[in-house]
């Protein structure tokens, strides 16, 4: 069809963390659960946590 | 010769009926499309059905191709994996006769269920190393698979029938349904992906707002594949129930309500869930209203009816609007973001509707894949 783009789905991962609420989004890794702990943050000593994962589509 | 005094007038000249040129031009298309209309609509019909099926033709192949490699990469399954996959893909269920509707909601339960426990048991047999988890993912790609071949099947026969007959009038409801079909067999295609690599769908919002509010809480498997928090807020006692995650699966709120029920007064049901949106509604809204919200084949929410009636509970819902392609593919960022007013509004819909001491059942309904509590 001449007018249907192709779309592109990309998964990120926002992590929150639980100290001070700094937001940071990535892209997903394979593993990456929703809600789990996982990095350190940047700003302060505290622990991340999964906030959510989703999916950002562009059309090209 | 000279076309500038060309007699146009003369050559297509209406009012003249003793041309029999003319007459062939006028009246043979007529007479074709008298006799043969329908032929030459089924045949342009024909072509563009022919290009849906397949496409869901390779839909089919391509979910069947993906369970395949699944299983191979991730599991290590035994050899004969092949012809069992192929078994279960063609398996059917026969619903049970509605002539007497008394009781039917139990026997398509126990139908129902029964399929899922034989497929559970044998997918589990295929491999050593299954773990649950991995054991809803496989169900689930299954389930996928299944259905499009279902689909497949159903859409080509009708269309084969059409065609054999010669038959334009058999091929009309085909024509209509199949843009409703395509939008469902795309939405299942693309599925696969997310429930491959473990993410939240957008059906998953109900649970990830629930889920949340379970972190850090003792959690109880109250019912098969469903687990249950007791917290206290203001007050009030919350009992938080969702499927258990990070499986892909909807868990049993029915019974679960049941068992919470016959031991404790419940004096108020919430239930977030992801609703269909209508065309034209933006996705990822939210609304309030009554009643219980949940999907499926209907067994689930008889139940909850049932037991909420009995006992004279009020059930208030909140539903998060979505596509069909939205609720079973990977989580928009939209409906990501509603989560956490949603969870304010359940907060403030316990305010409104229940007074301290009281007792209130929340229920994340939808598919918990990649959302734990
Ligand atoms: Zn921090």
């Amino acid at each position: 069809m001449i007018f249907s783009k192709k779309k592109i789905t990309t998964a990120y991962t926002v992590e929150k963390c639980t100290k001070c609420g700094t937001l940071t989004k990535r892209k997903f890794h394979d593993g990456d659960v929703l809600f789990t702990k996982s990095t350190k943050c940047n700003s302060c000593d505290g622990l991340t946590r999964i906030e959510k994962i989703f999916g950002e589509t562009i059309e090209q | 010769m000279n076309f500038t005094n060309f007699d146009f007038d003369q050559l297509f000249s209406m009012s003249d009926d003793t041309n029999p040129l003319m007459m062939l031009v006028w009246i043979l298309p007529i007479i074709l499309f008298v006799f043969y209309g329908q032929q030459i609509q089924l045949f342009v019909t024909s072509r563009e059905i022919k290009k849906g099926i397949a496409k869901l033709d390779s839909f089919r192949e391509e979910s069947r191709t993906e369970l395949i490699n699944y299983l191979k990469n991730n599991l290590k399954v035994k050899d004969d994996h092949l012809k069992k996959i192929d078994k279960f893909l063609d398996y059917f269920t026969i619903m049970p006769v509605d002539m007497d509707p008394n009781g039917i909601v139990d026997k398509v339960q126990h139908t129902v269920r029964s399929r899922e426990d034989y497929t559970r048991t044998h997918v589990k047999s295929m491999s050593l190393e299954m773990s649950d988890i991995e054991l809803t993912k496989v169900q689930t790609l299954l389930e996928i698979a299944s259905s499009l071949q279902m689909i497949y099947k159903i859409i080509n026969h009708m269309f084969l029938t059409a065609k054999k007959q010669n038959n334009y009038p058999l091929i009309l409801p085909l024509q209509m349904i199949l843009p409703f079909i395509m939008e469902q067999a795309e939405a299942m295609k693309d599925a696969i992906p997310a429930f491959k690599s473990g993410q939240p769908v957008g059906d998953g919002i109900g649970p990830m707002v629930v889920g949340k509010m379970m972190l850090e809480h003792q959690k109880e498997n109250i019912a098969f594949q469903t687990s249950l928090s007791q917290i206290d807020f203001e007050g009030r006692k919350l009992f938080l129930l969702k499927a258990e995650g990070p499986g892909s699966t909807v868990g049993r709120p029915a019974d679960a309500l049941e068992t919470i029920t016959m031991k404790n007064k419940i004096d108020a049901i919430i239930m977030v869930d992801a609703a269909l949106k209508m065309e034209g509604e933006d996705s990822a809204t939210t609304a309030q209203g009554f009643g219980a919200a949940i999907g499926g084949i209907g067994t689930e929410r008889f139940q909850i009816e049932a037991i909420a009636t009995s006992k004279k509970i009020p059930i208030f819902s909140i539903v998060i609007k979505q596509s069909v392609k939205e609720a079973i593919t990977l989580m928009t960022k939209e409906i990501a973001d509603t989560a956490e007013d949603v969870r304010a509004q359940v907060f403030e819909m316990i305010h409104e509707n229940t007074s301290q001491g009281q007792s209130v059942l929340i229920i994340g309904v939808g598919n918990t894949a990649g959302v734990p509590q």
